[in-house]
């Protein structure tokens, strides 16, 4: 996976708005689902991965999808450029660890 | 990265993942530090730990806790410039490259 490409993350209430966000941000830009955490007491995130642009945009669509849904999203993130042992914290929750 | 106490111990706690992530993110960016554990301690709440010499892991988590309360909700920050060895033993069960 390359270290080099931006992060994408948006964190909301619950698995039904999660699995909507996610679905929206893999529609909307060029970018890969990387990963998700069921962080506790109904605090879902996502994480996608792309370019800047993208990563920007496919939050912003996240976001709109949950907003439409009627939800609320509690915090969101773009990191155009990771630092390399971010990649520690991203592995831990990438689908091939969750879903071996 | 097993961490035995020798050197300051810098932690950031926040409300769900994505501030957490961005600490991360802004206090590796700003000083000479490591990561050493990371955390989902239950109850939406996830910490972050660093080492490092003092004076980089206080720049670090004043960097990490303004990043953190910017898009979310931070709960507690933290340094501790000479833990005891056994502190290093607690904050070893998180290490960050034991899974």
């Amino acid at each position: 996976m390359n270290n080099y490409k931006a992060l994408g993350l948006i964190e909301t209430f619950g698995i039904v708005f999660v699995l909507e966000a996610a679905d929206a941000m893999c529609k909307a830009a060029d970018v890969d689902l990387i990963g998700f955490e069921n962080v506790a007491s109904g605090y879902i995130s996502v994480l996608v991965r792309g370019d800047v642009g993208a990563c920007k945009a496919a939050v912003e669509s996240g976001i709109r999808a949950v907003k439409e849904m009627g939800s609320e999203v509690y915090s969101s993130l773009v990191i155009p450029s990771p630092h390399h042992d971010i990649e520690k914290i991203i592995s831990r929750y990438s689908l091939e660890t969750l879903n071996p | 990265m097993r961490y035995h106490g020798e050197e300051a111990l810098g932690l950031i706690e926040t409300i769900g993942m994505v501030p957490a992530v961005e600490a991360a993110d802004k206090m590796l960016k700003a000083s000479n530090v490591e990561i050493v554990a990371y955390e989902n301690i239950g109850s939406t709440l996830v910490t972050v730990m660093i080492k490092g010499d003092v004076a980089a892991v206080k720049a670090a988590v004043e960097a990490g806790a303004t990043a953190a309360s910017t898009i979310g909700k931070l709960t507690a920050q933290h340094v501790m410039p000479r833990p005891i060895e056994n502190i290093g033993h607690i904050v070893s069960i998180y290490d960050i490259d034991n899974k």
